[in-house]
């Protein structure tokens, strides 16, 4: 089963994502800071990272430059998920190296589907 | 949350405050959150960030304030740091589903009246560029617009070379150096970047090129706080620490415009800016 690790401090939103990721079929971890997101992305091997840039401990931006610094994650899609204005979000992501972004409030009838096209071959080769 | 009366102030008879020194930093810390929930810019502090935010900024707890309506629910949070004959006003947040009754305006005034109590002369905050609803409460309380202030970021890389840029004789400042040269500082820094902010918040490092220096704030997974006692000479004292550092990532606040171009040809873009104000009190 595909893991996925969403590191998100608010509650409610993570609530609502792993729910509906859960019920696509996924295995969903959620880490409310930043470090102990870290923690468990390194202690597991998820196929993909949705990080929240703004938590209560290190910048999301922090958070995904200090994973990119691990060769064994190059092949995990990190994924911003965010409230930013969504210009300023997709330069942000793409220079922090971010494989793509999702905006919060998510669309609750697209949202697995957005995630599971960054795990499809094609997304992957591409 | 002890039991000290809230008290309340005329012309806004359902509302009240305690001191903010009633809460403890987890709570200040959530109601700092939930306040800020719904912002264009979003940035949730938990209680280790809320103290350190406090002990860095000289934030006086007895000074700021929790607002509550008649039922006595919190519906907002303003925090007042305060030096010499200064106020910052800081942190105010109204929870979305409390606002629309004037608390912004009732936590704002209630401020201004504590600095005022507490001999403060002059007041200053820094709103996000583009709250439109903040930046014209805090016009219509008579705080004045004085600059455009800059956060920027750099994710880690390498600085680019250049052959008119050799940075390889820049030399690290020993501590004494660095509070030698902060003591000789003559830019004018946001609250944030003052030397009682710097030095409260300490792991500053320096890096001296000749005659001219830059001293930043090193954690052990961010660079932040840049200040040069050159501006002109900032392209090269920028690439300086960021050859040193190539794997850390770089926040910079409150970064004054005339800057903007070293720091962009660095590999910097604007995440937000801010409006800074001021007010005579």
């Amino acid at each position: 089963m595909n893991l996925i690790v969403i590191i998100e401090d608010n509650p409610d939103s993570a609530r609502l994502a792993s729910r509906i990721l859960q019920r696509a079929g996924f295995e969903v971890i959620v880490g409310d800071e930043g470090e102990l997101g870290m923690q468990i992305v390194l202690g597991n091997q998820p196929s993909l990272i949705l990080v929240d840039l703004g938590l209560p401990d290190i910048d999301g931006q922090t958070v995904v430059a200090m994973l990119r610094q691990h060769q064994h994650l190059d092949p995990v899609p990190i994924i911003a998920f965010t409230a930013w204005p969504e210009h300023t979000a997709h330069e942000m992501a793409a220079a922090y190296g971010c494989d793509g972004i999702i905006v919060k409030p998510i669309d609750t009838r697209r949202f697995a589907d957005q995630i599971k096209a960054f795990l499809t071959p094609d997304y992957r080769s591409s | 949350m002890s039991n000290a009366p809230p008290q309340t102030n005329a012309g806004h008879s359902d509302q009240a405050f305690v001191k903010a020194s009633q809460y403890t930093f987890e709570t200040l810390a959530q109601l700092y959150n939930q306040s800020r929930i719904d912002y264009i810019v979003p940035m949730p502090m938990n209680a280790r960030r809320m103290e350190e935010y406090i002990l860095y900024n000289d934030v006086a707890l007895d000074a700021s304030i929790v607002t509550l309506n008649g039922s006595g629910e919190e519906t907002g949070i303003g925090m007042l740091g305060l030096r010499d004959r200064r106020a910052w006003f800081t942190r105010l947040g109204v929870i979305p589903e409390r606002r629309g009754h004037k608390v912004g305006q009732f936590i704002t005034e209630n401020l201004i009246q504590k600095a005022r109590n507490n001999d403060a002369t002059h007041g200053q905050l820094e709103v996000i560029e583009g709250n439109e609803p903040a930046f014209n409460l805090f016009r219509k309380l008579g705080f004045e617009p004085t600059r455009k202030l800059m956060v920027i970021r750099r994710p880690p890389g390498k600085a680019k070379t250049s052959a008119l840029s050799d940075t390889t004789g820049a030399t690290l400042l020993t501590q004494d150096e660095i509070h030698a040269c902060l003591t000789a500082r003559t830019d004018q820094p946001s609250w944030l970047d003052e030397t009682a902010s710097l030095l409260h918040a300490g792991m500053l490092e320096g890096l001296c090129l000749g005659d001219d220096w830059v001293i930043y704030r090193k954690t052990t997974v961010q660079l932040s706080a840049f200040i040069f006692n050159a501006p002109e000479n900032a392209p090269l004292l920028i690439r300086a620490v960021h050859q040193r550092h190539p794997m850390l990532d770089t926040k910079i606040e409150n970064v004054e415009t005339h800057l903007w171009a070293a720091y962009q040809a660095a590999g910097y873009f604007e995440a937000f800016a801010r409006i800074e104000m001021h007010l005579s009190l």
